[in-house]
């Protein structure tokens, strides 16, 4: 899975009028949704990333902000988050192959 | 963007409504992985990273991430088994 769909990457045109045939109510039941569903993903993505780089970068009693070891646990968190979804993703195959789930 | 009305959602008809819940029922499970990796990642980069000098991860953080989410799911599996043998 890759990153960008956490942030809704694809089809999600907003700002629709307001739907009246079946076929726009749905469109535009899927998209909020989508849309939902991303926010909450992009939330908690920020939510842990701060936790975590927060506590690799700051000490008590916080004097200084530390801007460069924030960037850089960032990046690596997001690095790490793409190497859990390939072995996340490869073990829920593996398993799906082998029929246990 | 304006929300659907109740009045909206009634009016649906049957094949439509199917298909919103083949929707939902596809968004909740790919949900419930990204929320799972979301889980292990903030699990196993705590362990797995000890410094952030360097932005891009060693082979060995890579393998001990790697190692890290397949031992937590045969944890995971092992807790389900040990509890069913015991009903």
């Amino acid at each position: 899975m890759a990153l960008t769909s956490i942030f809704g990457g694809s089809s999600a045109p907003s700002g629709k009028p307001a739907a009246s045939s079946p076929a726009d109510i749905k469109a535009q039941l899927k998209t909020q949704i989508a849309q939902e569903l991303a926010v909450a993903n992009a939330t908690e993505l920020v939510n842990k990333v701060t936790e975590n780089c927060f506590e690799k970068c700051l000490n008590a009693p916080y004097a200084n902000s530390q801007d460069n070891c924030v960037d850089q646990c960032l990046a690596k968190y997001m690095r790490s988050w793409n190497a859990i979804s390939k072995a996340y993703i490869a073990r829920i195959q593996q398993a799906s192959v082998n029929g246990e789930i | 963007m304006s929300s659907i009305s109740q009045n909206d959602l009634s009016n649906l008809d049957d094949g439509s409504k199917r298909e919103i819940m083949t929707f939902l029922e596809s968004e909740n499970s790919k949900q419930k992985v990204q929320m799972s990796i979301h889980q292990f990642t903030n699990l196993c980069f705590k362990n797995c990273i000890s410094n952030v000098q360097n932005a891009d991860l060693s082979s060995q953080e890579e393998q001990c991430l790697n190692s890290c989410v397949n031992r937590f799911l045969d944890t995971n599996i092992r807790i389900v088994k040990g509890l069913q043998s015991i009903q």
